[in-house]
Parts: C-alpha cells; structure tokens; sequence
C-alpha cells in the first residue's frame, strides 16, 4: 500500500506528518500485519482448551505450551535440540546445492545430458527421499550421514531442475550479445548463464528447503536421536502432548519467519529487479 | 538427405522411448556395478533378487496388499482434502477482508503440512489407517485451501464485475469466474499437496501402521532383505510416476497450459 | 571500425523436421562492403536477410561460402562483429552503464577506464542520465539506443544491426534512425543493415542491397545528401524514386 507524499505545501500540517509517518512505519512492518490473523486463534485455543471440550491429555492450551516452551529453553534442551537440527538442514542445505547448481546448469547447457539424465532425475524424485531410509540405515546405521544423504537428495531435485528450468528460460539473444561482444564461451557462464538462471535457482531453493525440512524432521522422528522431529516423536512415546505443540509451533514459526522474510523477498528482488519472469 | 515427416503416434513412442532408455541404461549399470564390485547383497541386490522377490510378493498377493493399503489412504485422504478445501477456499477468497486475515493463517498451516503433524495424529487417532489418512488430509487440505485462497482472490475484480453485471447469480458466479479463475493455482496446490501428503505417507507408514509400503520397506530393513526394500523403493517412484503422468500432468495441461501461465518445476 | 566485410558463396541449408526436408536459406551470396559503408539489406520475409546476419556474426554455421572482415576469415561470433538484436539484448541484471562496459570488461580493461568509455558513449547518445538504472526501467526505444551504444563501445570492426528498430513504435523509429545517421556519420563505422522497411533502408544506407530467396537481387546506391533528417528527405524527389525503385524489386523478389 504505497502512500505518494505530494510534494506541495512547504508548511505541512503536524497531523499530516504523524499519518504519513504512521504509513511509512506500519507498512514497513507489515510482519505485524501478518501477525493480527493469530491473535484471535490463539485466543479460540485457550478458550477451546479452558472449557475441556478435548481431554487436557488431548489438547493442552496456550499457556501450558509456553511454559514447557520456557521450561525447555531454560534447561538448554530445546536450544540444543534446534541447533541440532538446524545444523544439519544447514549443512544437507548447502551440499545439496553445491551439487544441485552445477548439475542443474550442466543439464541445461547441454542437450546431450538433458536426454541421459532428465528421465534418471524424475524417476529418482519420484522415489522420494523418505523411501530411503530403510536402505541407509542398513548402510550407514543411525547417524549422521543417513540424516545428511536424505536431506542432500531431498533438496537435490527442486534445485536441479528449477536450475535447468532458469537456464533454458534464458532468451537465446543474450549469450549471442554476450559473445558478439566478445566473452568467451567460458566467461558465459559466470556472466550470462548463472544471472540469468538465478531467479530460477532461488526458486529451487527456496522449493528444496521447503521439502527438505520435511525430509529432516521425518528423518528425526525415524531415526534421529537429537533434533526437533526427534523431541516431537519422543513427547508421543511418552505421551506429552504439550511437547509436541510445542514443537510443531516452533517448526512453523521458523519455517514462516525463514520462508516469508528471507527467502521469499530474496526470490522477489532477483526476479523483480531484473524484470525477468520466473513463474 | 530426407527423412519421413514423423506421425504424432511415432512422435509419442520416439518420446516414450527416449524416457525408457537411460532407465534401462542405469538399470544395466546397476547390474554391471554389483557383479564387478561383488557387492553384498545384504548391502546392495542385483537385479535378479528384486525381480524374484517381486514375483514372490505378487504371487502371495503381499505387495497387493500395501499398494492398495497405500493408495487407499492417499486416495482418501487427498479426495476430502480437495471437496473441503476448494470450497472453503473460494468461500474465503470472495471476500477481501476474509482472505487478508485468512491468508497468513492458512499460509502458517500450510507451510507445517503433512510429516509435521504424524506425532500429534498418532495420539488423537491412535496407530493405523485413521492417523495416516488424518497426515495426508491435512497436507492436501490446508495447501490446497491456500492456494485456492490465494487463486480466487488473485482473479482480477474487473472479471467479477463483468459477471455480475450481466447478471450472474451466486452459483453461476462460482461456476463461471470463481472456480475456473482460480484452477490454475487449485491445480497447482493439489499437486504440492499430493507431494507432501505422499511422503507424510510413506513416514507414517514406516512409523505408525503394519501394512503398506512404508511399513513394507522399513520391515524389511529389520530383516535386511535388501530386494524387498529395492522393489519397494522402485514400486513407490513407479507410483508416483503414473500420479503424476496420468492424473497430475493431463490436469495441469488442460488448465495451466491451456491458459498460458507456467509453473515453477520440482 | 573501418575495416571492409566481404561474403563469397555464402551458402545454408538445414534440415527442417516439421516439412521433413532439407531447406535452402541461403544459395549463393556474394557482397562486398567497404570500410565506413552503410549498407542496408532488405528482401521480404523469408528472403534469408537474417540467417545471413547470423552467418556472418557466427551464431549459425555456414554450409559452403566465406566470410572475411578485411583479409581474414571469421567463424564463431567475436567482438571484431558487434551486433544490434532486434529484442535489445540488454543484460537485465546489470545497470545500463554495466552494459556498455560489458564489450571493454571483456577485454580485461580495468574498471574505472570502462566506466569512462562507457559513460563517453551513453552521451553521444544522450543517454548520460539512465547510467545508473535497469534495462526494464526503460522504454524500448532507450533500451535499444543503449543496445546501439553498447555494440559500439567495444569498437568493432563491423556493426551487424538485425531489424533494430522493429520493437519500437514508429515516432521513436524516426527519432533513433536519425540518431543512428547522426552517429554514424560522425563515427563511421563499417555497418550492415538488416531490415525489412524499404524507406528506413533508403533513409540509412549509402547502399541498399536487394536479397530474394537466398541470393542478391540488386545492390542500389543511395546517394542522398547527408546531414539526413527525415523532415527533409521526406520532401526530396530523389528519396521518393529510390524507394520506390527498391520497394519495386522487393515486390517483384
């Protein structure tokens, strides 16, 4: 909601000045404004859990939530356990595009791979990254590297093929400028490919991590011994439906604030201010 | 040198085969590489294992059994995730004041779908068929809402003024510029919904139930009767596959493509 | 930027599935262009005018003919054959200053002396003011005077310029053609021409070349008097006949 300050009288009224300030102010936080929607839901929960329409076993409210949520903090648990997992998306996060980018150009670059290997991807992504558990377990037992190869593999796809997507979305006319002006083929890369292809690529990213916190916080439950998913999984072992709120809260939370205020205006600023069409 | 202009049908099967292929080039890599390296087959089974191992299952009817228990599920639950998602959504994106509180909260619910939820499912709806269909409802239901969400109220106003001043009644309204506007993006949450509802699945397969593929697999590994996993793993990529060729694909093409817009890929 | 573009034989064919047969762009072309000539290419659709454009530039190969700028042979694209696109080219991730320095940066020329070459160049066209902004905040006819600037910067030794004006609406056609003259005229570069509007050929070019199914259908001289402007020539008898004359061949091709 943009607010043009006209720029006419010299003398501006108090009152006009505190409304423009006011706009300015609010629309830059427009984090509160997405904020408002929880309030009254929050609201409905402690008033659904207040009046025991579920079993309190069942259905906790918001302040026994926040309380084990203090507890939890307090006892370096939760930290520890969130710094677990982070980690470990992080790094699965970072290799999956390590390999993702450069394969993803390959495949757009070149019409020969795109044949040999578009067909193996698919299949692959099909197969899912859950499905390989039980085979990693038994080759790498419960530890780190399984934890790790599925969220390589999770967040392998959407970035290869969003990658391929950007690289061939690239109009013919630009590597042509870039040469007639005489970059080497070599030079397209790093100044025309890569560009041109990146509004693509955070897309494939930003899909990856999508899925791959999924992949990370399956995995956890399944195999884990720290982590998030683990803690989830361990409060309905043992019966603590609090703990598992509290999870899930802290996971949405997290993902929200990632997805919605990092990598979702990075996505824009790329495609946006270069005009290029992503979607 | 002249070649023969080539019939769609011969297009078709050129396209079919280029994608069969380099599956059975790795196919024949797969076998190469576990003779040459004389892999374990505890650790890695050649080809002959996982085809015996599938007739076996066949033959028992086994592997019938966690397919259609599979499927079932994700039928289910991805069916009542669109009937009540879609119209909600569309009830809620009618509206502007509606849709601006919806959005952040469906947009929250929607980015914790599916796995998120097992544990929680589990404990409601105890183990077995309830807590999974439960998994998948609830990754198709609030994906697909905030999709239609964002759909309907992405249509641009001129189109509902446009219907509404030659005459269009509540229903026709939702039949005629509603529904139609805003299936690109419903078409496009069910298919980001069926993926996180699929791999919700096969996690609370592996966790929460005695039958169907994710339990399969994941028996499988206390015995480490690798040819079983391997034939799972390639059943559930052959499944999905086909959701996606023959159901997912066809329906993007017939809207999406049709209608000129693209899509993100993956 | 004087250096002469020759073509001998200049030949293309390619296979074309849809018609399941091979095609013949181009069938024999020869054509000189002398060192600073402006010469303008015309021929109706499918007369071959852009693949040879794009023979020459070395995006395409050549099936049979050659192609030399002054006495040597060129293949692959290279910065010695600048080039014009039709759809502007811009890079949209960089500013327009970042464009026309891109030729100089190639060329491994440090930063602030590309800064100045590049900034020379956006004022011979008027362009000083936009250095700093994307190419889709501008208009198309000042993306593609940025597109001129930007082939010119780097000091070809010829200019290939593919239907340049075509993207824009025909007020600014006028303006960038006269801008063109302006700054060729002042330069003179060695230009070829391509375009499928016979009074902009006329308007441009010292000569204007006929093509017709793959091969050269006539080579007329336009010799109208410079400074050109079109509120000038648009009166001129000599103008009138010459386009008449070319639009007559372009008809009959």
């Amino acid at each position: 909601m943009s607010h043009a300050q006209p720029r006419l009288a010299v003398r501006v009224s108090p009152w006009l000045r505190a409304w423009g300030f006011w706009i300015r102010w609010s629309t830059r936080r427009a984090a509160l404004a997405a904020l408002v929607p929880f309030v009254p839901v929050v609201a409905l929960w402690a008033a659904v859990a207040a009046a025991g329409v579920f079993p309190a076993a069942f259905f906790p409210g918001p302040v026994e939530v926040v309380r084990r949520f203090g507890a939890l903090m307090v006892n370096g648990i939760l930290p520890a356990y969130l710094e677990d997992s982070v980690v470990r998306l992080a790094v699965g996060t970072a290799l999956g595009m390590a390999i993702g980018i450069p394969l993803g150009l390959w495949i757009g670059l070149s019409d020969r791979a795109h044949r040999a290997l578009w067909p193996v991807l698919l299949f692959f992504q099909a197969i899912g990254d859950i499905a390989w558990l039980p085979i990693l377990l038994i080759w790498f037992g419960f530890g780190l590297a399984t934890m790790t190869f599925v969220i390589v593999y999770t967040v392998l796809f959407p970035v290869v093929l969003n990658t391929v997507l950007g690289v061939r979305s690239i109009r013919p006319e630009l590597p042509r400028a870039a040469l007639s002006l005489g970059a080497s083929r070599w030079r397209l890369l790093p100044e025309v490919i890569v560009p041109g292809a990146l509004p693509n690529i955070v897309t494939g990213l930003r899909n990856g991590l999508g899925y791959g916190w999924r992949a990370l916080i399956a995995a956890e439950m399944i195999v884990g011994t720290s982590g998030i998913g683990f803690l989830m999984f361990d409060a309905r072992r043992a019966g603590s439906v609090v703990e598992i709120l509290l999870g899930m809260i802290v996971l949405g939370v997290l993902w929200y604030v990632v997805d919605s205020w990092i990598l979702a205006p990075i996505e824009r600023a790329t495609g946006e201010r270069w005009g290029l069409v992503t979607r | 040198m002249t070649r023969r202009r080539q019939s769609p049908a011969a297009r078709r099967a050129a396209a079919a085969a280029g994608f069969a292929v380099p599956l059975v080039a790795l196919a024949a890599i797969w076998e190469l590489t576990v003779r040459a390296f004389d892999v374990n087959p505890r650790v890695f089974p050649s080809i002959g294992p996982v085809f015996l191992a599938a007739i076996d299952a066949t033959v028992d009817g086994t592997l019938l059994r966690h397919v259609a228990a599979s499927l079932g599920r994700i039928a289910l639950g991805t069916a009542i995730g669109i009937v009540v998602a879609v119209p909600l959504g569309i009830a809620m994106g009618t509206n502007r004041a509606v849709s601006a509180f919806f959005t952040p909260l469906l947009r929250f619910f929607s980015v914790l779908a599916g796995i998120a939820w097992i544990p929680i499912a589990t404990l409601w709806f105890g183990y077995g068929f309830g807590a999974i269909t439960f998994v998948i409802f609830n990754a198709v239901f609030f994906v697909v809402a905030y999709n239609t969400l964002l759909g309907v109220s992405g249509i641009p106003p001129a189109l509902r003024n446009a219907a509404a001043s030659l005459g269009a009644g509540r229903w026709s309204m939702f039949r005629e510029v509603l529904l139609p506007g805003a299936l690109p993006n419903i078409v496009t949450g069910i298919r980001t919904g069926l993926g996180f509802a699929w791999r919700g699945l096969i996690a609370a397969e592996m966790i929460a139930t005695n039958v169907g593929l994710g339990y399969m697999l994941f028996v499988a590994r206390d015995f480490y009767r690798t040819e079983v996993i391997v034939l799972g793993m390639i059943v559930i990529g052959i499944l999905w596959l086909l959701i996606d060729r023959l159901l997912l694909a066809p329906v993007e093409r017939a809207t999406i493509e049709r209608w000129g817009l693209v899509r993100a890929a993956g | 930027m004087t250096k002469s573009l020759t073509l001998r034989g200049l030949q293309k064919t390619y296979f074309d599935p849809f018609a399941g047969a091979e095609v013949t762009a181009l069938r024999d072309i020869s054509l000189s262009v002398a060192a600073g000539d402006f010469v303008a290419v015309v021929g109706p659709s499918g007369c071959g005018k852009t693949t040879m454009l794009n023979l020459i530039a070395g995006f395409l190969p050549a099936t049979g003919g050659e192609i030399r700028v002054d006495d040597r042979a060129v293949a692959g694209p290279g910065p010695d054959r600048g080039v014009v696109f039709q759809s502007f080219a811009l890079f949209p991730w960089r500013t327009v200053l970042d464009n026309v320095a891109f030729g100089p940066k190639m060329r491994g020329v440090p930063k602030a002396r590309r800064h100045e070459i590049a900034r020379e160049y956006l004022a011979l066209a008027g362009l000083a003011h936009a250095a700093e902004r994307y190419p889709n905040e501008l208009s198309g006819g000042m993306q593609q005077r940025v597109g001129v600037v930007r082939a010119l910067a780097n000091e070809p030794d010829v200019l290939l310029m593919d239907e340049p004006f075509a993207s824009v609406d025909a007020q600014t056609r006028m303006t960038l053609q006269e801008e063109l003259t302006r700054i060729w005229e002042q330069r003179r570069p060695t230009v070829l021409f391509i375009t499928h509007d016979v009074a902009e050929a006329v308007f441009l070019a010292n000569r204007v070349v006929v093509l017709s199914r793959g091969t050269v259908l006539d080579d007329i001289a336009s010799d109208l008097p410079r400074p050109r402007s079109w509120s000038v020539l648009i009166e001129h008898p000599d103008f009138k006949t010459l386009t008449a004359r070319v639009l007559q061949q372009v008809r009959a091709a």
